[in-house]
């Protein structure tokens, strides 16, 4: 990694001015945690890394709006600060509940959720349950400020939608409270190692029926996926086990990918028993 | 130049400086710069502890760090924990336990159980083995680890009440 340049611009103009057009390998980067595996792999050689850390304090804190319906997190929090967040802990527990399963404390207290979302590795934990919790992203750039719901976000294995030149700056988390929610994360060689599948899941509940669901998978496909066939056999209904059943067969048609945590016909048999189980014990 | 610089920072207590390159990471700046060999890269990902070290109070991978970036940090490593022949109490516990057998790992393991401990000065063994989840000991020392953490939790806890 000799000769790698490295910027702390002080200003938003200024970071755009070091990431360049389109054809700059200069990288944004946020904790740098995924970017040096893969600068140490060779995977990826950038001329420079500009670090956001003192671009803009937007990209910094984690706020729950006065209403108390939506949080806005920087793009630059640390996983470790959204796990010891108080207000994170109590509105939305399936994030904390989510990383305690993540990496390990050294790279929570690094890694950020912006740099997460950017690198867009589909086996990332995080991603499918922003997405299940319905979030979107303020992303920001040379022509302006967008807002982009994660399900328009991720293009591809380690592609994502950002125009040229454009940062994530926040993460916006609609609160939903009455929803149960949980992320399942299935390992099939060590409890702390990548998820051969993921599933993030959200239930609405009134007395017996399932009034709302969402169903998110990850490892398995080129970016997040929401399972849409197995939800509309859910919404609505009574969560009986034949409808469970039903709804995890729905996983059938889903092109799931092999990779070294399972051959494409494993993981779609784990997709279908986690599943069945994770909803038959949110529905209780 | 934006390819190196000069870092300013405390390292284990005393005001330090060196030059480093915009790829240099945190162990190599310590092992190269400063002859401090206790953090190591071993898996060079992050995931087996025996780089760790503390940056501003937090537990870093050494290995992931750039060095750049402790320019103003307060950075502890191994060396720095004991005070002068004084071994502190969780290395003591840790020979006490023979907690290792070659001793690569031990390093990262003592750092991850300082700050195990100060956030939870009596852990469970679930807690334990949470914590250290990301620390690996190939010797397999496992069971005495989690026995050095419960003997450097009552340890402490007696020093707190001298």
């Amino acid at each position: 990694m000799i000769g790698l340049d490295i910027h702390e611009p002080q200003s938003l103009e200024e970071a755009f001015a070091l990431l360049g057009d389109d054809e700059s390998t200069a990288r944004p980067m946020g904790g740098g945690t995924a970017l040096m595996l893969m600068m140490k792999a060779r995977l990826f050689k950038p001329s420079a890394l500009v670090s956001l850390a003192k671009a803009d304090p937007r990209f910094h804190g984690i706020h729950l709006s006065s209403d108390g319906k939506a949080f806005t997190i920087g793009a630059m929090t640390t996983f470790a600060a959204l796990e010891h967040h108080d207000a994170i802990a109590k509105h939305l527990p399936v994030i904390t509940q989510t990383m305690v399963t993540l990496a390990n404390p050294r790279v929570r207290n690094v890694a950020t959720i912006g740099g997460n979302l950017a690198h867009a590795d589909p086996h990332l934990d995080l991603p499918p349950v922003w997405l299940s919790l319905d979030s979107s992203i303020r992303t920001i750039g040379p022509a302006g400020e967008r807002i982009v719901p994660l399900a328009d976000f991720f293009a591809g294995y380690y592609e994502t939608n950002l125009l040229p030149g454009e940062l994530i700056m926040q993460v916006h988390v609609p609160v939903s409270p009455g929803w149960r929610r949980r992320y399942v994360k299935i390992t099939t060689r060590s409890a702390h190692d990548w998820p051969a599948v993921g599933i993030a899941l959200g239930l609405q509940m009134q007395a017996e029926l399932c009034t709302d669901v969402r169903i998110v998978l990850s490892a398995a496909t080129d970016r997040p996926l929401r399972l849409e066939a197995a939800e509309s056999i859910l919404r609505g209904q009574k969560l009986t086990p034949g409808r469970i059943a039903d709804a995890a067969q729905a996983t059938g048609d889903i092109h799931i990918e092999s990779d070294s945590r399972g051959s494409a016909d494993y993981k779609a048999h784990l997709l279908k028993v986690h599943l069945a189980r994770a909803l038959q014990d949110l529905s209780e | 130049m934006s390819n190196q610089r000069i870092v300013n920072f405390t390292l284990n207590g005393e005001k330090s400086t060196a030059i480093v390159r915009g790829g240099e990471t945190l162990v190599e700046l310590l092992q190269n710069k400063f002859d401090l060999k206790g953090a190591r890269e071993s898996c060079g990902q992050g995931l087996c502890g025996c780089c760790t070290v503390l940056v501003n109070g937090s537990a870093v991978a050494g290995c992931l760090m750039l060095a750049w970036f402790v320019d103003g940090a307060d950075v502890q490593t191994i060396e720095g924990l004991a005070n002068g022949n004084n071994l502190d109490p969780v290395q003591e516990a840790f020979i006490e336990a023979g907690a290792f057998q070659c001793g690569f790992c031990t390093s990262g393991f003592i750092l991850m159980t300082k700050k195990l401990l100060s956030e939870h000065p009596d852990p469970s063994d679930e807690e334990i083995r949470h914590y250290l989840i990301g620390n690996l000991c190939r010797c397999s020392a496992y069971p005495e680890i989690i026995e050095a953490v419960h003997l450097a939790a009552a340890k402490m806890r007696v020093l707190a009440r001298a």
